[in-house]
């Protein structure tokens, strides 16, 4: 338990650790603004930005690098807040919306929307990701039901699950891809390449909402957080709350994934930095989560593009290093009885 | 937690012998129908067993039989030795770790070679070590990684740790190689097809480059299969009986690396055969890996050159690479052996 003085100091902890995030989102996005192919002077990014006279670039910088960076700082947080919900649920800190298959089964299906319904505009292109990562999400959970499977194992079910449906994405983009058409593969590895105000106006208002949804489940979770029984002995509707959660965390995956692809790691990565910044309650750790969601995804994209001009790394290929190797962290730096 | 089954190791009794005979014909004719599958398959429809007369025909040799000696023999003959290779790493791997869900693939032995080849493509000073060298090797290190992070160091392998962290290595060596395909544009243009394993362009010499590390890797595993039982038993009983556990380890990983990196170097990573051949194969040979070194090495062939023929069978313009193929088979059979080892298994 934790003492009084404890509390009074994760208390004081939560806002400045959000108020440090939210300027530094900020200001990565700005200097966003300056990462790519062509170099621009600090005066003709203000210029464009704020309306000014003078020297402006007003196509790179309004309608290339701003909604990009935006839709990088979104996405992030919707996958950040996922991994910390599914976390939440399963008590497994292994968890994310990546290694429970969401990622992959909202992939594919946009994938086959993509390929065989051509017709479909962008802006419904979350309906197929959401489909894929419910159905995903469904297969996991039914297997974990059917096999009587505890939380903490249901892992492997999820990456086993996961890479049956990565073997079909695979065989959709070899079948449907010759060596011209790479853009599918670009979107696959996570990236914000070519991502506009169009993509952020689809999925926006889906993943503002969703993520409010997720504050308010915020404060049901911490009395989840007493197990089951104590919960309902204290007048929580488990079942109910626990499938609005699940709800809630694989409509955030799915919808960031039909966007940006699958920008690996960051489900998993945010929660735990989160839960070592401000402590576990939630209510003031699935904020922190979405917001140091957002800067990594941000900072990867940023650098990602400012590493190597003209090239851009995918900023998935980014957040998969570092998520991966955190990981592995992870794995080894933490008690053994406490997470295997 | 996961032991072997030894009920099989005893004597075997007549009708033992005589089931035992009988899973032997059926290996060798699924063997044969694959075989079958893979030459008789392809874009011509003119060309079948009467064309293998062109091994003998020299230039002579008409465009029909010219297909069947120049192409789909030496293929027919990389996805066997591939899938010897690929089978006898995971054979290893499963009983150096005792964990019946290892395999190259999961533990990112795969990934960690398939790194390996890119920086051999990418860094100038590594373009003279050889493919094969280099995928071993980076394959033993990334293997080791998993190990330590399993817990090796601490003297029990643990198996969730084991393939989550087999998981996390080879996303690590994935990302890795997806950056170095990004950073050079030269090596990018086949980088779906290869990463996915595929032998549609292999040709003699290297069937035969994959045949020179099956035969000596048979017969190496083969030697090994008293150490690896001793294994099965219990790290503890196989030091009292004179093997230490953990020589046994080092030389299976190796081996397996090594196995594994030779295909990859020709092949690209094609994953799962080396989990589903054994699972296979212990469920008709039993756990005595005297029997089971053979029977891996029939079946591991048998179904990748099924696999090869399903590959050309695809209803599309263009073949699917044999290793989609393997994914989409064995991909589901983890998913079941995950399933079916809970709740009690780990």
């Amino acid at each position: 338990m934790r003492s009084e003085a404890d509390t009074r100091r994760t208390d004081l902890r939560g806002p400045v650790t959000l108020a440090v995030l939210g300027t530094l989102l900020p200001a990565l996005l700005f200097a966003g603004l300056f990462a790519g192919a062509v170099s621009l002077e600090i005066k003709t990014v203000l210029n464009s930005l704020l309306g000014l006279d003078g020297p402006r670039q007003d196509f790179i910088v309004l309608q290339s690098r701003l909604p990009r960076g935006l839709l990088a700082a979104l996405a992030g947080g919707a996958l950040a807040l996922s991994g910390a919900l599914i976390q939440a649920l399963m008590r497994n800190p292994l968890a994310s919306p990546k290694i429970v298959g969401i990622n992959s089964g909202a992939a594919l299906a946009a994938l086959i929307a993509a390929f065989y319904i051509p017709a479909l505009p962008q802006s419904l292109m979350p309906i197929p990701a959401v489909i894929g990562g419910l159905s995903a999400g469904g297969l996991v959970w039914w297997c974990a039901q059917k096999g009587n499977i505890d939380p903490r194992h249901l892992t492997l079910v999820g990456l086993a699950v996961g890479l049956t449906l990565d073997a079909g994405v695979d065989a959709l983009l070899v079948a449907n891809t010759g060596p011209e058409a790479s853009a599918p593969l670009i979107w696959l590895t996570g990236s914000l390449w070519g991502r506009g105000w169009i993509h952020l106006a689809s999925v926006a208002p889906i993943l503002l909402g969703l993520s409010l949804a997720a504050l308010i489940l915020a404060f049901r979770l911490d009395l989840q957080a007493l197990g089951a029984e104590r919960a309902a002995s204290v007048g929580v509707r488990v079942g109910l709350e626990r499938a609005l959660t699940l709800l809630a965390a694989v409509l955030l995956a799915s919808v960031a994934v039909s966007v940006v692809g699958v920008l690996g790691f960051v489900g998993l990565m945010a929660p735990h930095v989160a839960t070592r910044l401000v402590g576990g309650r939630h209510r003031i750790m699935l904020p922190t989560a979405a917001l140091f969601g957002a800067v990594l995804t941000v900072g990867a994209d940023t650098i990602g593009r400012a590493a190597r001009p003209p090239i851009e790394i995918s900023a998935g290929i980014l957040t998969a290093l570092m998520g991966a190797a955190f990981f592995i962290w992870l794995l080894v730096a933490e008690d053994r009885r406490t997470y295997i | 937690m996961n032991e072997l089954s030894f009920s099989r190791l005893a004597r075997p009794s007549r009708n033992a012998l005589i089931q035992l005979a009988a899973w032997r014909t059926i290996l060798i004719c699924v063997l044969a129908t694959g075989a079958l599958a893979s030459l008789l398959t392809g874009g011509r429809g003119d060309v079948g067993l009467a064309q293998l007369s062109g091994l003998f025909a020299g230039e002579a040799a008409s465009t029909a039989e010219q297909t069947m000696r120049d192409i789909r023999l030496p293929r027919s003959l990389a996805a066997a030795f591939l899938g010897i290779n690929l089978g006898l790493a995971g054979l290893l791997l499963q009983a150096v770790t005792r964990n019946p869900l290892a395999s190259p693939a999961i533990l990112g032995i795969n990934q960690g070679a398939a790194l390996g080849i890119v920086l051999g493509l990418t860094i100038p000073a590594l373009s003279a070590v050889p493919g094969w060298v280099l995928a071993s090797g980076f394959g033993m290190v990334a293997a080791f990684l998993t190990f330590a992070i399993a817990g090796l160091l601490s003297g029990r392998i643990d198996t969730m740790r084991l393939i989550l962290g087999g998981v996390a290595v080879g996303a690590i060596g994935f990302s890795a190689v997806r950056l170095g395909f990004t950073l050079e544009d030269d090596i990018a243009r086949d980088v779906v097809r290869w990463t996915v394993g595929d032998i549609a362009d292999l040709r003699l010499a290297q069937a035969l480059r994959l045949a020179a590390f099956a035969a000596p890797g048979l017969v190496l595993t083969y030697l090994m299969a008293h150490r690896l039982n001793l294994m099965a038993m219990g790290h503890a009983t196989s030091h009292g009986l004179g093997f230490d556990p953990r020589q046994t380890l080092l030389l299976g990983t190796a081996l397996a690396a090594l196995l594994t990196g030779i295909s990859i170097s020709v092949a690209g990573p094609i994953a799962f055969v080396g989990l589903v051949a054994p699972h296979i194969a212990r469920w008709l040979s039993g756990a005595d890996h005297r029997q089971l070194v053979p029977t891996v090495a029939t079946l591991g062939a048998a179904l990748m050159m099924w696999a090869d023929a399903l590959s050309k069978l695809w209803p599309q313009t263009e073949e699917i690479p044999v290793g989609i193929v393997a994914a989409m088979l064995g991909a589901p059979w983890l998913l079941i052996s995950v399933l079916r080892r809970s709740p009690h298994a780990f």
